[in-house]
């Protein structure tokens, strides 16, 4: 008898085997099934239902599907023998009930069990994201919602740029740009997607070529029009995330209100000088929902206390770390990931390299967001923020 | 645009003692401090003290506080480990947004709450403080004082 064979006679003794039907009928139960075969083996079908954890990987992340110890746990392959070795070592883990699904997936198949195709990445997408995959907090179930995404930047600017190439090379599916601006050459000292030969094309256009070099499977959307009360609903329809890189108020208002009302997280940055700050605003979280941008500032500021970059100036290199924390909460309320900034503001100091972290609450009598509040409608942005307010 | 570092946590019991002295001081214009705490990344309001305004030749639309009342709010304030934070005043039938006026009169490292009054009552508060380059920003104005880590201590 060879090493081989001598091991999995010891292995049969130690491991209790179940039938495929029978496994079926535990998982139905409350049993965690879990598929420990190869991508490629799986890419061509899988039991319903099963978690797909590669044999390679599972103990690093057996946890995540079977947190319960005692619980039951069965075990499948292919032909019923790496799922012996498997079991195994969910035994030695400490796993008290691990089986494994004797004769495999070929049997499920021929025993006629539900089998589904699940979603999966193909080889240059594994290659692509394989550091994304490295790590279980992502891997594939992570990369695939990321594929599925979608994603409105609201300006293809300072903050619109790192935004979108960060979210392009993580694999966010799909990016909707909308800005109505052309490339300027003094927007290159900070506005990475665009080039000197660029200069007078439409950003967004520029924007797109450049996240398409990135990762050509990305799917870019772009829209050569400025935000407004007519076209936002339309525009941020479907979206997950709004990413708001605006540098103005009335943009910044409207894509706050139409959040509010559609029940989209914004999240929201801005830079001015050496400074910047971001932040979520939503108010539509369940639980623990946050503030909106009317909260914090139900008027905008008077005209003459609000200068822009374009008259006070920015240091190049500021919208790139602003814009990547943005780009950071994003992909984390993507994949539901750590504590989103809501609630909370960010506020970067560059020429002391401080960070402050400030706790905004909510205002239940808001306008906007408050309890019991119904959404008053869009007004006319450019008006309110160049009137004198009350 | 200028952005806020800080936020001011004016606990809603002491903001409507505040609109309470403004309303009653319509049209004229009030004015006073506030106490409180300096913490990081804003103040937290713990007392409404209200002031004499000594412009009495533009009562209605300028202030000046009474030095008198300013220093023995100081005194008061530091006899118990406040400071003060803050200084308020009314704008009757005005926007609470500072005027020039306004700016050249305030101090880096405090906040200035403005109150819009008019004959209807109270119209909004909004507080502000000046940046290093000498332009007011607004700051938040938030009812909770979880808003900040406290660094001396709880000080309710």
């Amino acid at each position: 008898m060879s090493a081989k064979d001598r091991r999995l006679a010891e292995l049969k003794q130690l491991v209790p085997e179940v039938t495929p039907e029978e496994a079926e009928a535990r998982r139905r139960a409350g049993a965690v099934l879990i598929d420990v075969r190869e991508p490629d083996e799986v890419a061509q079908g899988s039991p319903v239902g099963a978690a797909r954890i590669v044999r390679g990987f599972l103990e690093l992340r057996v946890e995540d599907a079977a947190p319960d110890f005692d619980a039951e746990v069965l075990v499948i392959c292919a032909g019923g023998v790496r799922s012996l070795f498997a079991a195994e070592g969910l035994q030695r883990m400490g796993y008290t009930n691990a089986h494994s699904v004797v004769g495999g997936f070929n049997r499920w198949k021929s025993d006629g069990l539900p089998v589904e195709v699940p979603a999966t990445l193909d080889g240059a997408e594994r290659e692509r994201y394989g550091r994304h995959l490295l790590m279980p907090e992502i891997g594939e179930a992570g990369q695939l919602r990321l594929l599925a995404a979608k994603v409105l930047l609201v300006g293809a600017g300072g903050l619109g740029c790192p935004i979108a190439q960060y979210l392009a090379a993580a694999g966010v599916g799909t990016l909707t740009l909308v800005d109505d601006d052309v490339v300027d050459r003094s927007n290159l000292q900070r506005q990475v997607l665009h080039t000197d030969a660029g200069v007078g094309r439409p950003k967004v256009e520029s924007a797109r070529e450049a996240l398409l070099r990135l990762n050509p499977t990305t799917n870019v959307t772009v829209h050569r029009e400025r935000l407004t009360s007519t076209n936002v609903e339309r525009l941020f329809a479907g979206q997950d995330v709004i990413v708001d890189g605006s540098d103005n108020f009335p943009t910044r208002y409207l894509v706050n209100d139409a959040c509010v009302k559609l029940g989209i997280p914004n999240v929201h940055g801005s830079v001015f000088r050496f400074e910047g700050q971001v932040t979520v605003f939503w108010p539509g979280r369940s639980p623990d929902p946050g503030p909106c941008y009317r909260c914090l500032y139900p008027e905008p500021p008077p005209p003459e206390l609000a200068p822009s970059c374009a008259e006070a100036g920015v240091l190049g290199v500021l919208p790139g770390v602003i814009g990547l924390l943005e780009a950071i909460e994003t992909v984390k309320l993507l994949l539901d990931l750590g504590e989103p900034l809501v609630g909370r503001l960010i506020h970067y100091e560059a020429l002391t390299q401080r960070f402050t972290d400030l706790r905004l609450a909510r205002d239940p009598s808001c306008t906007y967001c408050g309890d019991g509040a119904s959404f008053p409608g869009y007004v006319d942005y450019e008006q309110f923020c160049s009137s004198t307010g009350s | 645009m200028v952005l806020s570092r800080t936020v001011l946590v004016l606990p809603p019991k002491l903001r409507a003692e505040l609109e309470e002295i403004v309303r009653g001081g319509y049209p004229l214009e009030t004015c006073g401090v506030l106490v409180g705490e300096q913490r990081e990344g804003g103040a937290v309001v713990t007392g409404v003290v209200s002031a004499r305004n000594i412009d009495t030749e533009h009562p209605a639309d300028r202030y000046e506080v009474d030095p008198g009342d300013f220093m023995a709010a100081d005194l008061a304030a530091r006899a118990v480990g406040r400071e003060l934070v803050a200084i308020w005043h009314s704008h009757p039938d005005h926007p609470a947004r500072p005027s020039e006026t306004d700016r050249a009169a305030a101090w880096s490292g405090w906040s200035y709450v403005i109150a819009s009054v008019g004959a209807a009552g109270i119209g909004t508060l909004r507080s502000w403080r000046l940046t290093d380059e000498a332009h007011f920003v607004e700051e938040p104005l938030l009812d909770q004082d979880a808003a900040l880590p406290a660094v001396r201590g709880d000080p309710r």
